[in-house]
């Protein structure tokens, strides 16, 4: 958000200025293990940042982050793809079909605010504990987002594009998947990158309350157990996940759409 | 009396590979009462002159005296009426138009009077509580204008006022410009790049050069202004001197003579 | 007979005139959901243990509302979404209105925000039950913290958007300093700050549900789990009903608040699906 214009460049004025960028975060850090050193909280509640990285390093070796996070990541993924396959497809209908609109207007407008958490009970009772109830779950809830996401973007290809469309020709059946679907592809992208972090909270979440592999599942195993650490090396692990996810998305965005115009 | 003084003026920008200069060298003296026009090019710095004299931004060299004394920011004596209006969208018509007397804590009484006032003044009565997305661009250009009118600033800064209107909206706001101006006989210096409005409204057109912008040319229009539009610009010397200005202008902006 | 079939073609094609008549067509669609639930249930296409039917779900939620079980467990969690949301949205904006009128703000609090926003809050709930405990605290805390991030963006978002000729404008009209955040950049910002708000809503009961259903003794998280395992599936679908027309009616309520407080916004006025 800050940007300093006249930052010098070389590898040290980088360096210099990733400092300069970081050093909230570096406060916090030293606060923390401050904090955890002086005995000013009890180590169950605040283990030192060096206790949390010997504890990383231990999980690591014992595949106990590789595991579960490789469960997590491929059911939100999973129930992402879904998402945004049918998501797609019906907020595309939704703005072509005006029938498909009154139908489906409502069924969104309710489900959109709902927190679709509370279903969790539900898809376990239908879909059992492992990965199936997690990854349908995902779909249920992401779908939403990007059928609103889709339906403002299709909406919005602006109409003397569709009338140029029409008048060389292009019927009906083919508008949608030639003219409609291309113009509103910069949408659907923001709207899957906004709806990556959902994903991957309603795996994680999921695995907290019910259980049955996963990071969330571990989380939760930890912390009946009062291993604090451990507590601590998943939730950073799950706030890695996040921020690595997210940058790669930038980058894929350049990959698969270069000729729009960028926005923040 | 001098009312606005320049000499001097310069204005760089920063860009990625070194200065840009906007204005170099610009001197513009502004007696008390007169309506100056700069016209020139696009993208001459007409416009950055004139937030300079507004205070928005800061010169890099040269004197800018207002009534005597350097500007060091905004403030209200100098009124300021830009091209997209910048209403607050927010606030109807009648707390627009008394937002500035509501800084300066006049009176209530007297708000209310002004506010009404300057309604009537510019045919908006009616309209007093309508937000402006649901005004005209004209109707918003003088609601821009009576608001900067309520509290009475000695000296008007107009930047393109009427760039953003049609045609013939355009001339009914010239013409109601001109009225307020020689009702008020306000100090008033105004950008344009519109030769035929800066000819037809103004005692005194400034020539701007390409960037970096300085006053190359100064006419001064004599034209008689107490009968009507058609009257105006029909008439001879009008037009003269409107292809004179036009033509110093079209020089300064390079293009060449077929 | 052929005026009658145009009559009919208009009426289906530009639907029906008046108010109540269109809402009701607008929410058929439901009633025919809810229609298919209940036969779909009565004709045994699906098994009654899994999926009770509709009127087995209401008579449940009736009885639930008769000894305040569900009034009482809905009040709980929506005081605590609310009380968290209330506080993350002011703590929000004023630290959004920080960042984008200070540059020492933005400095500091810009690596925080960008860092923390993609931590699922979710993942902090067992933390806060080890500090707070199971109670209202842990569930207003995660909620807050959920509701912070979404408000900060939009309302930092909402002040940098603002024209800079609005503020020219208001300090040439002889604006003070400290007036021009107060009376031109927070109204010029308020609609994304209001759509901050309105994520942040979702984010609330989000939140209260996933607290109360990871560890909780009350709220309506906890009843739909506790009688998900517990297997009064009739129950668990009574509470899930009552929190999906809560959410519902939050978020109705909050676009007429903002309908109106923006009346003058230009837009505001476009036609939503999802709200």
């Amino acid at each position: 958000m800050v940007e300093r214009a006249d930052a010098p460049y070389g590898p040290i004025g980088l360096a210099w200025a990733g400092l300069r960028y970081c050093y909230p975060l570096l406060l916090v850090v030293v606060a923390w293990e401050l904090v955890a050193r002086g005995g000013l909280v009890r180590p169950l509640f605040l283990p030192t940042v060096t206790a949390v990285l010997e504890q990383f390093w231990i999980l690591l070796v014992e595949g106990e982050i590789v595991g579960p996070l490789t469960v997590s990541l491929y059911r939100a993924f999973a129930g992402l793809m879904l998402a945004v396959v049918f998501g797609v497809f019906i907020g595309l209908l939704m703005a072509r079909s005006k029938w498909a609109k009154w139908a489906l207007d409502p069924l969104v407008s309710f489900a959109f605010p709902a927190p679709k958490i509370a279903f969790v009970p539900i898809f376990i009772l239908w879909f059992g504990i492992d990965h199936l109830s997690k990854i349908l779950l995902v779909a249920f809830t992401c779908i939403f987002p990007m059928i609103v996401v889709t339906y403002h973007g299709a909406v919005a290809v602006s109409r003397t594009v569709i009338w140029s469309a029409e008048a060389m020709g292009t019927p009906e059946s083919k508008m949608l998947y030639r003219v409609i679907f291309p113009a509103t592809k910069p949408h659907i992208f923001s709207g899957v990158r906004v709806t990556v972090p959902v994903a991957l909270i309603i795996a994680f979440t999921a695995e907290m309350i019910a259980g049955g592999g996963g990071v969330g599942a571990a989380l939760m195993f930890a912390q009946r157990f009062f291993q604090t650490p451990t507590v601590f090396v998943y939730i950073l692990i799950m706030l890695a996940t996040g921020l690595i996810l997210d940058r790669v998305l930038l980058r894929l965005r350049h990959w698969l759409i270069p000729w729009h115009d960028e926005w923040a | 009396m001098i009312s606005i003084c320049v000499k001097h003026l310069n204005k760089r920008y920063r860009a990625r590979d070194g200065d840009v200069a906007a204005l170099a060298d610009v001197d513009i003296d502004v007696t008390e009462g007169e309506f100056v026009t700069i016209v020139g090019p696009s993208g001459c710095g007409k416009s950055t002159l004139l937030y300079i004299l507004g205070g928005f931004i800061a010169a890099d060299g040269g004197i800018i005296e207002i009534n005597g004394k350097a500007v060091t920011g905004p403030g209200v004596d100098r009124g300021v009426v830009f091209q997209e209006y910048a209403l607050f969208p927010w606030l109807t018509v009648a707390q627009n138009i008394r937002y500035g007397l509501e800084m300066s804590r006049a009176p209530r009484q007297q708000c209310e009077e002004t506010v009404e006032r300057l309604v009537r003044t510019i045919g908006l009565q009616g309209f007093e509580h309508r937000f402006p997305r649901e005004l005209s661009g004209g109707m918003k250009q003088r609601v821009a204008i009576a608001r900067t009118l309520a509290y009475d600033p000695k000296i008007l800064l107009l930047d393109e006022p009427f760039g953003a209107l049609d045609a013939q909206t355009r001339e009914v706001m010239q013409d109601e410009l001109l009225r307020l101006w020689q009702a008020t006989r306000k100090t008033v210096m105004m950008v344009t790049h519109d030769v035929n409005e800066a000819v037809y409204l103004s005692e005194r057109v400034l020539v701007m050069s390409q960037r970096p912008g300085r006053i190359v040319q100064e006419f001064k229009v004599t034209i008689d202004r107490t009968c009507e539009r058609e009257v105006t610009v029909l008439n001879e010397n009008f037009n003269q001197l409107r292809n004179k200005v036009w033509l110093a202008v079209r020089r300064q902006s390079g293009a060449r003579s077929v | 007979m052929k005026v009658m079939s145009v009559a009919l073609r208009t009426w289906l094609r530009s639907g029906p005139r008046s108010v109540s008549l269109r809402a009701a067509w607008h929410y058929l669609p439901i009633a025919i959901v809810l229609l298919a639930w209940q036969l779909v249930v009565d004709f045994d296409l699906v098994d009654r243990a899994f999926l009770p039917s509709f009127g087995e779900t209401l008579s449940a939620l009736w009885e639930m509302s008769r000894n305040g079980e569900i009034g009482f467990n809905l009040l709980v969690s929506i005081y605590r979404a609310f009380a968290g949301l209330a506080m993350g949205s002011i703590i929000g904006v004023a630290i959004g209105l920080a960042m984008a009128t200070s540059r020492r703000a933005d400095e500091f609090f810009g690596p925080l925000v960008a860092t923390t926003y993609s931590l699922p809050k979710s993942s902090l709930v067992p933390l806060f039950i080890l500090w707070f405990g199971i109670g209202d605290v842990t569930s207003i805390v995660s909620v807050l913290l959920a509701c912070l991030l979404p408000v900060i963006v939009s309302t930092y978002h909402g002040v940098q958007s603002v024209p800079p000729v609005i503020v020219w404008s208001a300090r040439a009209m002889g604006t003070p300093h400290h007036l021009i955040l107060w009376r031109i950049l927070l109204p010029s910002s308020l609609l994304s700050i209001f759509t901050g708000v309105r994520i942040a809503l979702g984010f609330c009961f989000v939140l209260t549900i996933s607290v109360e259903m990871i560890a909780a003794k009350t709220g309506i998280g906890k009843l739909i789990f506790l009688y998900g395992e517990n297997g009064a599936y009739a129950y668990m679908f009574g509470g899930l009903l009552a929190i999906v027309v809560i959410a519902y009616a939050a978020d109705r309520a909050l676009l007429a608040a903002m309908n109106y407080l923006l009346r003058w916004d230009d837009s505001i006025h476009a036609a939503h699906v999802g709200g």
